[in-house]
């Protein structure tokens, strides 16, 4: 978590043209992320992703406004950003596809950043916490694990 | 509901006042001489930090508003110890973001291939 941010790389066979489309597109977020999409992949629009059915209890609307549009190499959009303010690099995450043409397949460069600007230090608090007290129970003895394993990855 | 469109729910909802009352550096300063200590006042975490009793007020109210730490009377001054449930809450929702990509990605792997699949047939 050097930059508080998130890294993952990840090989797929099928070619960029066809990731980018799968990123990108609302009929395939709606798969791969949320239950509904509505969102157009131009810079700049604005829209949103809908976990759960709108409305209903427990559905949750997030709202995306898309940054950059560079097909098939590109696409990046903003999120978790407080609701009727412009997303910029203080108050949003900034996630990231970058896909690169390899051995006939694709790998897809994910980068999530800004956990620096929302608070990622509560990880270094929780270190601090464990120090102090030492009584963690199972549950967060893990999570200080998967905490070190994310910094060790990323 | 499906546990990964639950866990990704729950990522999307990622409690914004909760992130940004722990992403000020000096109120996580406060939150972790509460933990050494126990508890304590704005006056004895004043005294512990280069900020001046009304400003650890404020930031007191703003951990307070999030559940972040309790509050109780004594004697004239207010005292006030950290929510650990809420705190961990707080962690646990950071860790689990990384987690949540690596599901998705694998499920954008699967769908790229079953159509490059239809595709190459």
């Amino acid at each position: 978590m050097e930059n508080g941010s998130i890294q993952r790389q990840l090989y797929v066979e099928a070619s960029p043209e066809v990731v980018f489309e799968v990123v990108s597109s609302p009929e395939h977020i709606s798969q791969w992320w949320s239950d509904s999409a509505d969102l157009e992949p131009v810079p700049g629009a604005s829209g949103e992703i809908v976990f759960g059915k709108k409305g209903a209890p427990g559905s949750h609307v997030a709202h995306v406004t898309v940054v950059e549009v560079d097909a098939p190499r590109l696409f990046s959009f903003r999120w978790v950003y407080p609701d009727g303010e412009t997303p910029s690099a203080g108050n949003s995450l900034l996630v990231t596809f970058a896909l690169v043409p390899t051995a006939g397949g694709t790998t897809i460069h994910l980068t999530e950043d800004g956990f620096r600007e929302k608070g990622w230090e509560a990880a270094e608090l929780e270190a601090a916490y464990a120090d102090h007290v030492g009584g963690w129970d199972s549950c967060v003895t893990s999570l200080t694990k998967y905490l070190t394993q994310l910094v060790a990855t990323s | 509901v499906t546990a990964a469109t639950a866990a990704t729910a729950a990522t999307a909802s990622i409690d914004d006042d909760l992130w940004s009352a722990v992403g000020d550096p000096t109120r996580r300063r406060m939150l972790d001489l509460l933990l050494a200590s126990g508890d304590g006042t704005a006056t004895t975490l004043s005294g512990q930090l280069p900020v001046t009793r009304q400003a650890v007020a404020k930031h007191l109210l703003v951990l307070d508003r999030v559940g972040l730490v309790h509050v109780r009377p004594a004697g004239r001054e207010m005292r006030y110890e950290v929510d650990e449930e809420q705190l961990a809450r707080a962690v646990a929702q950071l860790a689990s973001v990384g987690a949540d990509w690596d599901a998705r990605l694998r499920r954008i792997k699967t769908i790229a291939e079953t159509i490059a699949r239809s595709k190459a047939k």
